[in-house]
């Protein structure tokens, strides 16, 4: 019997162009901005296709901005150290223009095919993530991904702006739960990744508060996310669909913490439950906006 | 079973104003326990309390609007018993 062959692929100045954007990240984040837009109302073909390709391209500019300002330490840590910047393969300055060139591709697609306000929304989501969170918050605060969760929760503001040429409360709740799902899904990562981060100097709340008062704050995250996810029913936005979905979603996220943090008090090993934390915070969010849009039109 | 509108505002303020209290006050044990120098610990307080601020205004604005969204309710529940034979 032969054992199965290892693909290595071979880098390409495409692939590693690709790899700055995040991909992986980004069809989250893009999920996040179109799943809004069939809440907000019923978007053109065109709003939705524009819509996207401009917040690939400003995501993928800002990850790739991200890479060029990390650089000093994705090359000490193992997670990172693959990137094009840290392995050689790119100079930092062609990502930096890169990373300005698409977003500035961006800015302009979404003004010009789609409206300003989305375009301007969009355009803060990025420099929020390049300065205040990657160059003030990062390396300063164990609260980092706490006030830095507001970059990544700036794609529905720019799907519901692209529908509706403005923000309302309902946008400000589709906000609001990404921001709250950041720090339990953030720690989950960063109490597996400890050393790492330890090594790269950046205070990650397990590494400055310690495992235990982490746990606790993830949990307390998550039971303020399931109040939060349920409020939008309440001035009827959402209705019975999104509500039991709300609420199952929420209950597992919480029930997974939970059993993360009764193993931590009991001195057993959780890492395999906080990486199943980690990754259902993920398959969380990609349903509960599947949710909204579907709870929107049955 | 759908809750009644008026329970899932109560459950779900409930919760979240327990919970943000919880997480200011695991964040003042941590900062405390990390014996961070005054100057940091201020900083860190006001990163804790900016979303909190935060919510509040917009747990207010919630308020308002699921006022408005039941009048609106008894109002249509009015009128189709009002239209109906």
């Amino acid at each position: 019997m032969t054992a199965p062959a290892v693909v290595i692929r071979e880098p390409s100045l495409a692939r590693d162009l690709i790899a700055l954007t995040k991909p992986r990240i980004i069809s989250l984040l893009l999920l996040t901005t179109l799943a809004p837009m069939f809440v907000a109302g019923s978007p053109s073909w065109a709003t939705i296709l524009w819509t996207g390709i401009g917040g690939y391209l400003m995501a993928g500019g800002a990850n790739a901005v991200n890479m060029y300002l990390d650089r000093d330490i994705d090359q000490l840590m193992a997670r990172t150290r693959l990137r094009p910047i840290p392995s050689g393969r790119l100079s930092p300055r062609t990502v930096l223009a890169f990373g300005i060139a698409i977003a500035t591709a961006a800015t302009w697609i979404l003004g010009h095919f789609v409206n300003v306000l989305t375009s301007a929304l969009a355009l803060a989501g990025f420099y929020f993530y390049v300065f205040v969170y990657t160059r003030w918050l990062k390396r300063t605060t164990p609260q980092n991904i706490v006030l830095g969760g507001a970059a990544g929760a700036f794609p529905p503001l720019v799907g519901w702006a692209a529908v509706t040429g403005r923000v309302d409360l309902a946008s400000l709740y589709l906000f609001l739960i990404i921001f709250y799902w950041t720090p339990p899904h953030f720690w989950a990562l960063a109490l597996l990744k400890q050393r790492d981060y330890g090594k790269a100097g950046v205070p990650m709340a397990p590494n400055i508060w310690g495992e235990r008062e982490t746990i606790d704050q993830m949990l307390w995250y998550s039971v303020l996310l399931l109040g939060l996810s349920l409020l939008p029913v309440t001035f009827g936005v959402f209705g019975l669909f999104y509500q039991a979905s709300a609420l199952a979603l929420g209950g597992i996220l919480l029930l997974g913490v939970w059993r993360v943090r009764a193993r931590s008090l009991r001195g057993e090993s959780w890492t395999a439950v906080a990486w199943s934390v980690y990754k259902f915070s993920l398959l969380y969010l990609a349903l509960l906006f599947l949710a909204m849009a579907i709870d929107r039109h049955i | 079973m759908p809750l009644p509108l008026p329970t899932i505002l109560w459950l779900s303020l409930a919760l979240v104003a327990v919970s943000q209290i919880m997480i200011l006050r695991s964040t003042v044990r941590a900062m405390r326990a990390a014996e961070s120098e005054q100057a940091r610990r201020g900083i860190e307080w006001a990163y804790a309390v900016v979303p909190a601020v935060a919510l509040i205004v917009v747990l207010a604005a919630t308020w308002q609007a699921s006022q408005e969204h039941s009048t609106r309710l008894g109002l249509e529940a009015k009128a189709s018993q009002t239209v109906a034979p």
